[in-house]
């Protein structure tokens, strides 16, 4: 091998290692999952376990989101998938939807999963095509968390008793 | 009269092509392992494993940055790194580009050694810093040679490592480590509540530790000013 392309090739081994080390750091993953799901997830090697994915669904659906989020997190442990991301905000939100309040915890738990998950999409935003949902777009989550996070004289009104669960 | 203006032409450049070849750096170590341990330097120097057990990544501080412009000052003073050997007008486009990645990676390394090395932030990092500073400063007037830079790297290196990892994360242990209680018996009243400090995970240290060994194997094999072949 030629002197010249050995050079070439270390050039684009450092580029290569030295982005995935800035990608690490723009992302801050808080653990080791994480981290090795975020270089992983850089050279697009990174896939979620659809069997544990397919049992958090069905959870989900059954409205066990405990249970959800739990086989969620096996599915993806280092949250670089949107989808499953998208899935783990919504249970929370469901979790803390009620007639009358809503749980705030849940909701900004909620909220900041949602926007880390819009983070890791290379769109910003995540749309979800599934007739069991009633929210389809991140953008659509996203607000409604906002509005259930925000106190305002039209909580009183009586209506919001029966409204329908998001 | 020189070596080569007495040799005729085809030797005297045989001779210059030679002195040329042995100034060249091991052309694996300069666009493998020197980028690759730098730019592993730089990442793992910001890994701090907070009390909790999160993961977090400290970029560069600013103050870092230039005192590591201080430090690479010193390492091209002291002849422990020869620019020259890795970017110039002898070498071609993508010889100085190979060049550049080592230079920068050493810099983002420097730094991130030097912030793995003081507290985050409040009057220790303060003092930390100054006393950095002036050390650095002190090196530049002093103008030692390679070994003696190298030495004095390890001491001040391996001093603030102990101060912080050792010393500190005692005082500020939450379980009141043997340091803490020997200290508050001694200085009967004394307050550390002033000077705030989150010490992190022991992680972090065995870490740091491991870094700052690879940061020196770095040093150790970076190109250094080579001597004159007249040099008595």
């Amino acid at each position: 091998m030629s002197a010249t392309a050995i050079r070439t090739a270390g050039l684009v081994v450092s580029l290569l290692y030295a982005a995935s080390v800035v990608r690490v750091y723009i992302r801050q993953p808080a653990t080791i999952p994480e981290v090795t799901g975020s270089l992983t997830a850089s050279v697009g090697a990174y896939r979620v376990d659809r069997a544990r994915f397919d049992a958090g669904l069905r959870f989900f659906r059954q409205d066990q989101f405990v249970e959800a989020r739990d086989a969620f997190a096996q599915a993806d442990p280092g949250r670089q998938d949107p989808t499953v991301q998208f899935y783990t905000a919504y249970s929370y939100l469901r979790q803390g939807w009620g007639r009358v309040y809503a749980d705030d915890v849940l909701y900004r738990t909620g909220r900041a999963t949602l926007d880390r998950a819009r983070q890791v999409s290379p769109t910003g935003t995540i749309v979800v095509d599934d007739s069991n949902l009633k929210l389809h777009t991140a953008e659509e989550l996203s607000a409604e968390f906002d509005r259930g996070l925000t106190r305002e004289w039209s909580d009183l009104n009586p209506a919001r008793l029966l409204r329908e669960r998001p | 009269m020189s070596l080569e203006s007495s040799l005729p032409l085809v030797e005297s450049r045989e001779l210059q092509r030679r002195i040329a070849a042995s100034r060249d750096v091991p052309l694996g170590r300069e666009v493998f392992t020197l980028p690759l341990l730098f730019i592993t330097v730089a990442a793992l120097g910001g890994v701090r494993v907070a009390a909790d057990g999160t993961l977090a990544f400290a970029p560069p501080s600013v103050v870092a940055l230039v005192l590591s412009v201080l430090l690479i000052a010193a390492l091209v003073n002291s002849g422990a790194l020869s620019p020259e050997r890795l970017a110039g007008g002898a070498r071609t486009g993508l010889e100085n580009a190979s060049g550049v990645v080592v230079l920068i990676s050493l810099l983002l390394a420097s730094a991130q050694i030097l912030t793995l090395l003081t507290p985050p932030s409040g009057l220790l990092s303060f003092v930390f810093t100054s006393f950095l500073l002036l050390l650095l400063w002190n090196t530049l007037a002093v103008g030692p040679d390679r070994r003696q830079l190298l030495r004095s790297l390890s001491v001040v290196c391996g001093g603030c490592f102990l101060l912080k990892f050792v010393v500190l994360a005692a005082f500020y242990d939450p379980n009141g480590g043997l340091l803490r209680r020997v200290v508050i018996a001694v200085l009967e009243g004394v307050s550390l509540g002033s000077l705030g400090y989150v010490p992190d995970r022991p992680a972090t240290a065995y870490l740091g530790f491991a870094t700052l060994l690879i940061y020196f194997v770095g040093l150790v094999l970076l190109p250094g000013r080579q001597r004159s072949r007249n040099a008595s």
